[in-house]
C-alpha cells in the first residue's frame, strides 16, 4: 500500500500542496503563538535574573509577584544587609506601566520604572552607551527604541539616557526603564523612601518584620501567573489553530478519499483491507502535516519578528510541533474512515 | 488443477426502496475446465450481480456456487479473502485501473496486497504486460493508454495470481473494434485447461467465441404467436414481480389487483384494472422483468398477446402508453 500512497500524493500533488500551504500558515502561527507564551515566561525571569540576586526580600502581600506595587519602607535594605548569609543587598523599586515622553514627541510611551542603586545588585549591563554616572539619567530597554543621547521625560522630569540594554521587558514586551533608584523614587511616590523588593546576594537568616525571603524561582512563577489570563487566551486561540490545521487536512482527505472512492472498492476487491486503505489516507495526511510543520518552521523565523511582545520559540517547541502534526494527522485522518470502510468491492463492477 | 464451475439455483435478492428486487432468480449452470462462458443479456439482467457473486464479493441470497472443491457462497472471512486474492482475476468494466499508478503499478498493486516481495512482483508485472502486448507501456498511467490498453492491463492485473476463474465484466464496452477484437482474442486465449473465464456481455456477438453462453434474460421470439386466453380463479396470480414474460394481458371479464411486494413481505396494491383496459406492457417492450404482480380479484378472462400481436390488435392502447 506504500506505493498506492505516494503515488497518490505524487498524483495530488497540487490538492496536497495547497495544504501544506494553508496548513504550514497555520502552523506557522500557532508555533509563534506558543513562542509567545513561552515569551512571557522568558522575559519575566530573564530581567529578574539579570538582576543577579540569590533571593528575595519583598512584601508578603505581593505574592511573589515582582510587578506588584506592594511597597514597603527603604530602611529595610539595610535591615537585610545586616543579616547573616548576606554579602550584599540592594533597594529595588518596580513601578509597571509608567507612562513616559521622549524628547520631540508627544506620543506618550508605557514604560515599566525600575529604580535601582548604580553599582548595587540590578545596576543594568549596557549593550550600548554607559551605565549610570549621574543622577537624572536612564538606561532604556532596546524594545522602547530611544537611542542614547535622547531625554526622557518621567513625571514632568527630564532624564538622560545613557545606555540601552537588551531583553529587559515585563508584562508582555512593555521595555523596562532603569533609572537611579531615587529618580524612581521622585517620580513615582513623590519622594517618599519606598521599594518594592530588596535584591540579595545570598540568603538572609531572618526577614525585616512584615518581611518575607523569597527564592528567584519563586518570584519568576508568581510574576509569570500574573499573565496566566493572557496565557490561557493564547493557548485557546493556538488549540483552535491546530484544530484549524486539522480541519484543512481533514476537508481535503474527505474530498481525496471521495475521489477515490472507486478506487478503494477496487482495491477491496483486489485483496486490500479497509484498515490498510484507512492507514493508507492517514500516512497521507501525516506526510502532509509533517510538510506543512516543516514549512511551519521555516515560516516561523518570519512571523515571530511581527509580534509586539517577545516571541520566544524554544527547541522543545519546534521539537514538539512535528508530534502535534502527527496528531493532527491522524485525527484529519477520521473524517474520511466512513468512505474507506464504506466502500463496498462489489461497487467496483458497476 | 482442473476446476468446474458449478451454479446451482442461485438467487439474489435485495430491498431498494422497500421493494423487493430480484436480479438472478433461481439461475443455475455449469462450465467445465477451460471453458470461454459468456453471460449474455440486456442492462439489467443480473449479469454483474452474478460476476460478483463468482468473485466474493457479494453473498446470494439463496442457492450455492461451487468451483472445484470450495463452496463460494460458504467461504467468510480470511478464507473469503484468500479465495477473492488467489482463486479469481477480476477484469472490470470501465478497467478500473487506479489513475495515480503505472500500467505496471496497477498489475504490481495485488501481488504486493498478497505479501509477494517487490522484486519478484515487479518481474512477473512486466512479464504479465508483455504478454499482453504492452510490454513498453508499463511505465505510462492509465490516462495515457487507449481504452484497448487499459483493458489490457486490466485482464494482465487479473493474471497476476494465475487465478483458475477469471471473470470479466463488459470487457469490450468501452472500446472500438479494432480494440475489441484484440481483447476477445486474448480472452479466447487465456480460456485454457486449468482455468475458466466468465465474460458477461450484452453484445451477442461475443457468443459466437463462447463455449458456453448462458443467457440470463430469456429470448422471446419475434414471430407472432396465437394469442392466449387465461381463466383466473379469485386470487389466482397471472404473473409475479420479477419474473420476465413476452404477453401482454388484456382484461375482457373480471378484475385484476396490481400490487408490489414489500421487502418485509408486506405488499403495496398499485392499481386495478378493469374489463377493457390491459396489464403487463412495460416488460415485454423493454426486455425487463415484471415490475409488479398482478392476481385476480374474483373470477377474471384475460388475453395474452406477444408485443407484435398487441399492437396490432389494441392499436390505440400502446399509443397512448407511447404519448404518456
Amino acid at each position: 500500500m506504500l506505493a498506492v500512497t505516494f503515488a497518490d500524493l505524487w498524483f495530488r500533488a497540487r490538492q496536497f500542496l495547497i495544504a501544506i500551504v494553508g496548513v504550514g500558515l497555520v502552523l506557522a502561527l500557532a508555533l509563534a503563538l506558543s513562542g509567545l507564551t513561552d515569551g512571557f515566561h522568558s522575559e519575566v525571569a530573564g530581567s529578574i535574573n539579570a538582576v543577579g540576586a540569590s533571593s528575595w526580600v519583598m512584601s508578603p502581600s505581593a505574592h511573589g509577584r515582582f510587578t506588584a506595587f506592594a511597597a514597603f519602607p527603604e530602611s529595610a535594605e539595610a535591615a537585610v544587609a545586616r543579616e547573616p548569609g548576606v554579602h550584599r543587598a540592594s533597594a529595588v523599586l518596580f513601578a509597571p506601566e509608567q507612562v513616559v515622553l521622549t524628547s520631540g514627541s508627544s506620543k506618550p510611551l508605557t514604560v515599566n520604572l525600575m529604580g535601582v542603586r548604580p553599582g548595587g545588585l540590578g545596576d543594568p549591563q549596557v549593550v550600548a552607551g554607559h551605565g549610570f554616572s549621574g543622577p537624572d539619567q536612564a538606561v532604556v530597554d532596546s524594545r522602547l527604541k530611544v537611542p542614547v543621547g535622547s531625554t526622557l521625560e518621567v513625571g514632568g522630569h527630564g532624564y538622560q539616557v545613557v545606555g540601552v540594554v537588551d531583553g529587559r521587558t515585563m508584562d508582555g514586551g512593555i521595555p523596562i526603564v532603569f533609572m537611579p533608584l531615587a529618580a524612581v523614587q521622585q517620580a513615582v511616590t513623590g519622594g517618599r523612601p519606598l521599594i518594592t523588593a530588596v535584591a540579595v546576594d545570598g540568603t538572609p537568616a531572618n526577614a525585616p518584620p512584615g518581611l518575607v525571603v523569597l527564592a528567584p524561582s519563586t518570584v519568576v512563577s508568581a510574576t509569570v501567573a500574573a499573565l496566566g489570563s493572557a496565557v490561557a487566551s493564547i493557548n485557546n486561540t493556538r488549540s483552535l489553530m491546530w484544530i484549524v490545521a486539522a480541519a484543512i487536512v481533514a476537508s481535503m482527505l474527505y474530498v481525496a478519499a471521495l475521489e477515490r472512492k472507486r478506487d478503494f472498492a477496487v482495491l477491496k476487491a483486489l485483496g486490500s483491507s479497509s484498515r490498510a486503505l484507512f492507514m493508507s489516507l492517514v500516512l497521507e495526511a501525516v506526510v502532509v502535516t509533517l510538510l506543512a510543520a516543516l514549512l511551519a518552521e521555516v515560516l516561523s523565523i518570519f512571523t515571530a519578528p511581527l509580534f509586539a511582545q517577545p516571541v520566544d520559540i524554544t527547541p522543545a517547541a519546534r521539537l514538539v510541533l512535528p508530534l502535534v502534526a502527527v496528531v493532527v494527522g491522524v485525527v484529519a485522518s477520521v473524517g474520511a474512515l466512513r468512505r474507506v470502510t464504506g466502500a463496498d468491492p462489489a461497487t467496483a463492477f458497476g | 488443477m482442473s476446476s468446474r464451475l458449478v451454479v446451482d439455483d442461485l438467487t439474489v435478492a435485495f430491498d431498494s426502496g422497500g421493494y423487493v428486487i430480484k436480479p438472478l432468480d433461481g439461475l443455475s449452470f455449469s462450465a467445465e475446465d477451460g471453458e470461454l462462458v459468456v453471460l449474455l443479456g440486456p442492462s439489467g439482467c443480473g449479469k454483474t450481480t452474478l460476476l460478483s457473486c463468482l468473485a466474493g464479493l457479494l453473498t446470494p441470497t439463496e442457492g450455492r456456487i461451487q468451483f472445484g472443491p470450495t463452496v463460494v457462497n460458504e467461504l467468510r472471512g480470511p478464507v473469503l479473502s484468500e479465495y477473492r486474492r488467489q482463486t479469481v482475476g477480476v477484469v472490470f468494466q470501465a478497467f478500473n485501473l487506479i489513475a495515480s499508478l503505472t500500467a505496471r503499478g496497477n498489475v504490481v498493486v495485488p501481488m504486493r496486497l498478497a505479501g509477494i516481495p517487490r522484486a519478484r512482483a515487479r518481474d512477473r508485472a512486466t512479464e504479465l504486460l508483455g504478454l499482453v502486448g504492452l510490454g513498453e507501456r508499463g511505465h505510462h498511467r492509465p490516462a495515457q493508454l487507449s481504452g484497448g490498453q487499459q483493458q489490457r492491463v486490466a485482464i494482465a492485473r487479473a493474471l497476476v495470481h494465475d487465478p483458475p476463474l477469471i471473470l470479466a465484466d463488459e470487457p469490450t464496452a468501452h472500446l472500438d473494434h479494432i480494440q475489441v477484437e484484440g481483447i476477445l482474442r486474448l480472452m479466447r486465449d487465456l480460456a485454457s485447461p486449468g482455468r475458466i473465464i466468465v465474460v458477461s456481455t450484452h453484445d451477442d456477438r461475443v457468443s459466437q467465441l463462447a463455449d458456453r453462453v448462458i443467457e440470463l434474460a430469456p429470448h422471446f421470439s419475434d414471430a407472432d404467436r396465437q394469442p392466449e386466453e387465461v381463466h383466473l380463479a379469485d386470487g389466482e396470480i397471472l404473473f409475479r414481480q420479477g419474473e420476465r414474460g413476452e404477453l401482454i394481458f388484456h382484461v375482457e371479464s373480471g378484475l385484476l389487483e396490481v400490487y408490489r411486494e414489500l421487502a418485509d413481505g408486506g405488499e403495496e396494491v398499485l392499481a386495478q384494472v378493469k374489463p377493457g383496459n390491459y396489464v403487463g406492457e412495460l416488460g415485454p417492450i423493454l426486455n425487463l422483468p415484471r415490475s409488479a404482480s398482478v392476481r385476480a380479484m374474483g373470477e377474471a378472462f384475460v388475453i395474452g398477446y406477444t408485443v407484435r400481436a398487441f399492437r396490432k390488435e389494441h392499436p390505440h392502447h400502446l399509443a397512448d402508453q407511447i404519448a404518456t
